[in-house]
């Protein structure tokens, strides 16, 4: 213990020498949670649309007001000053300036006064595939509204919303984006650990040193944990004044889990440490294996659950996937650690092999050194 | 002439170690495989639990249909009670979905109550649309069946990418992605380690310039960062399939001048950082900012416009525009000539700050 404690001390040593590094490593993850909060939604606002409206009638003219009181679009008539008004609005979703073209055909109105069924054409922009699928669902959203309501009785159905009522994008986002800064600050930090000291040659100290392998390692990750911690503690607490964003579990539960999940990023870390010959390939490698993994196969942003079943077995060897149960369970939904046994095993899992790997990595360059 | 020994060298130096030519190629290609599978936005198979306490035809009928759709993936129906915040919590399900029977009797239909987890608020509302549209379809055939009102439909054309295959805008864009972590990130440290290593030196001794350094400096990396987006753009056109319709030399084009904004950037960040370290944390900082920012996950439209600066100032924002236009929509240069000489100024600005401090790290 006392030995461990030493290594302990000695890496404190390091991470205090360099306060500039501190610096950098507490306040970008901050900086970055505050810009991204404001900068990452999803819902789109105001999608300019074009209108041709080929029918002078009173339902066509309710069609329009509908889209023009919408918040979801902004109109313009594409009709006003052109012969060629379809031309002209395929032009402008080439040239990007609006997204989308709704054409009313003649016999709108009078279909609909009839009871027949009515149709109306739309031109969606597809190039960037994620707004064109939720352009998509407004237009459906708003036809549903706009149609009359059918000649039955309908349904009662009463929604409720729970954990997000309002249905806020950031209260979403921001549990997510602590969990994906956290796993790439601990990998990060402790990748350099030991190849820095591979490139500068002070490894050879260690490896004469009395210090089993396992103390070293250990002793190497305990600082990079109590700082990981305090960077998570930091931004939590500013998620919760600045932001509002409710905390409804026990900390201690949350603690506990971030625990293991920020164990598993600096295992993850150590053991490329241990692998690459210099600190630059451990970089990049740690880089590469965190950075957009833990973006695109976490369920950050995408559901999980909308994955063919291939790709979301990919996913399980992603600790960020667990944490983000966890984090927005704990916090958004006030779960306890009975909720999240299996993820926390799969953190504990990944914590124990890659710190395993790592010593055994460790001692087994120590041996051929000696 | 001397310039070209000094990018020589350099490459000496990238490819000296046995494992960076496979960390700089094959890395980044394996993950554009493995991310191109990941990349689909659309909703579907939304976890949902089913409680029938209605003894109704329509509750059989409609709950056959929410578990025949693909858009659902029902985990459990029961007659009991269930808790739906306990559901929610062990992340059973995103929405419990509950039909009973009415009181009164007053109506043909069953109650329907729903209740969703809006954690994920995205998921949520859209789950609540398909529901919505499941029932009003049931309602609608029914009403056809009576010889009533149908509603109104839509019929939608989708331009560029009719069967809206996310991978054709975010294989790309992934590509897009990789190339700035390669550059950003190796070229950020490639100056602090020769001054960790003091053999910046011997550079200095040379009779180069202070701009042939710079150069020799950008170069090799500029050379790789093609290889590689070239390498990255067959991938996606050869495994998966996505088209290019516009001219494949605007996208050299366009490479080389954001190459040139990322690299200076990169030199800049390199002059500026003390150690290997610090350069890694502040490389990482712009690059995650860059991709979030980038507008290929989000529209950069909802970017407030108090934040709009660092969208505006985003070479990798530009870039991923320019590659909608020229891989999906087919556009010549005139259509992203706003983009490109946005992206130019940035690369101008970047290398010209770049290089003053580079000359003042040479003088130290």
């Amino acid at each position: 213990m006392k030995r461990i404690k030493a290594v302990i001390v000695k890496e404190f040593a390091h991470i205090l020498r360099d306060p500039a590094s501190l610096t950098i490593v507490f306040l970008m993850p901050l900086l970055m949670m505050i810009v991204f909060s404001y900068a990452i939604r999803f819902d789109l606002e105001k999608v300019e649309t074009g209108v041709v409206n080929y029918d002078g009638g009173r339902q066509a003219k309710e069609l329009i007001d509908a889209y023009a009181n919408n918040r979801y679009f902004r109109l313009l008539d594409l009709r006003r000053g052109h012969s060629r008004p379809l031309a002209r609005g395929e032009a402008l979703i080439r040239s990007g300036e609006i997204k989308q073209i709704v054409v009313i055909p003649g016999d709108f109105s009078r279909r609909m006064a009839r009871g027949e069924p009515a149709e109306i054409g739309v031109i969606i922009d597809g190039s960037d595939s994620n707004v064109a699928s939720l352009i998509y669902q407004y237009n459906e959203m708003l036809l549903r509204g706009f149609s009359p309501a059918v000649g039955l009785t309908p349904m009662r159905v009463s929604t409720t919303v729970h954990f997000n009522p309002e249905l806020k994008s950031n209260v979403f986002f921001i549990p997510g984006i602590v969990a994906i800064l956290l796993v790439m600050v601990a990998a990060l930090l402790t990748s350099l650990s030991i190849a820095r000291e591979k490139e500068s040659g002070s490894i050879d100290l260690l490896f004469i040193s009395p210090l089993r392998s396992w103390e070293i390692i250990l002793g190497k990750t305990v600082p990079y944990l109590i700082v990981a911690l305090l960077e998570e503690g930091l931004i939590l607490v500013f998620a919760r004044l600045w932001f509002r964003i409710p905390f409804r579990g026990d900390p201690l539960v949350l603690l506990l889990f971030s625990l293991l999940y920020i164990l598993s990023g600096l295992a993850l870390g150590i053991l490329v440490s241990t692998i690459a010959p210099s600190q630059k390939s451990a970089m990049f490698a740690a880089l590469l294996i965190t950075l957009l993994p833990s973006i695109m196969l976490s369920g950050f942003i995408f559901p999980l659950d909308s994955l063919a079943p291939v790709i979301r077995g990919i996913s399980y060897v992603v600790p960020a996937r667990y944490f983000l149960v966890i984090i927005r369970g704990v916090i958004l939904k006030g779960g306890g650690v009975h909720h999240f046994l299996v993820e926390g095993l799969a953190l504990a899992g990944f914590s124990t092999l890659l710190l395993a790997g790592a010593m055994a990595r460790f001692r087994g360059i120590r041996r051929r050194r000696s | 002439m001397k310039l070209i020994h000094l990018v020589r060298k350099e490459f000496l130096e990238l490819f000296r170690q046995r494992e960076m030519l496979p960390l700089m190629i094959a890395a980044p290609l394996i993950q554009i495989i493995l991310l191109g599978y990941v990349v689909s936005t659309d909703i579907n198979r939304v976890p949902v639990r089913l409680v029938n306490r209605s003894a109704s035809v329509d509750a059989r009928r409609l709950i056959r249909r929410i578990s025949s759709t693909p858009l659902f993936a029902v985990v459990g129906t029961g007659m009991a009670d269930v808790d739906a915040l306990e559901v929610f919590r062990r992340g059973e399900a995103l929405a419990v979905v509950e039909f009973r029977d009415r009181d009164d009797g007053g109506s043909p239909f069953p109650d329907i109550l729903v209740s969703l987890d809006g954690v994920d608020s995205n998921t949520a509302a859209i789950a609540a649309g398909y529901l919505n549209g499941i029932l009003r379809n049931y309602l609608e055939e029914r009403a056809r069946r009576m010889g009533r009102a149908p509603p109104v439909s839509h019929r939608t054309l989708i331009r560029y990418n009719p069967g809206l295959r996310s991978i054709n805008y975010m294989g790309p864009g992934i590509v897009a992605l990789l190339l700035s972590i390669l550059a950003l990130f190796m070229t950020s440290i490639s100056l602090v380690r020769e001054k960790e290593q003091q053999t910046m030196d011997t550079l200095m001794m040379s009779r180069l310039r202070p701009w042939q350094i710079y150069l020799g400096k950008a170069l090799p990396m500029a050379m790789v960062g093609l290889v590689e987006m070239a390498l990255g753009t067959l991938v996606v056109m050869l495994w998966f399939r996505v088209p290019v319709r516009g001219n494949l030399l605007y996208l050299f084009l366009a490479a080389v001048v954001f190459l040139a904004a990322i690299l200076s950037l990169a030199l800049l960040i390199s002059t500026l950082a003390g150690t290997q370290q610090q350069a890694l944390f502040f490389a990482w900082f712009f690059m995650v900012t860059f991709i979030m920012l980038s507008g290929l996950f989000t529209p950069v439209e909802n970017i407030p416009s108090w934040l709009m600066f660092l969208a505006d100032i985003n070479p990798v924002r530009y870039l991923i525009a320019m590659i909608r236009e020229i891989f999906l929509k087919g556009n010549g240069i005139e259509f992203f000539a706003g983009d490109l000489l946005r992206l130019g100024a940035i690369a101008a600005g970047a290398v010209s700050v770049s290089l003053l401090s580079f000359r003042r790290f040479i003088s130290k």
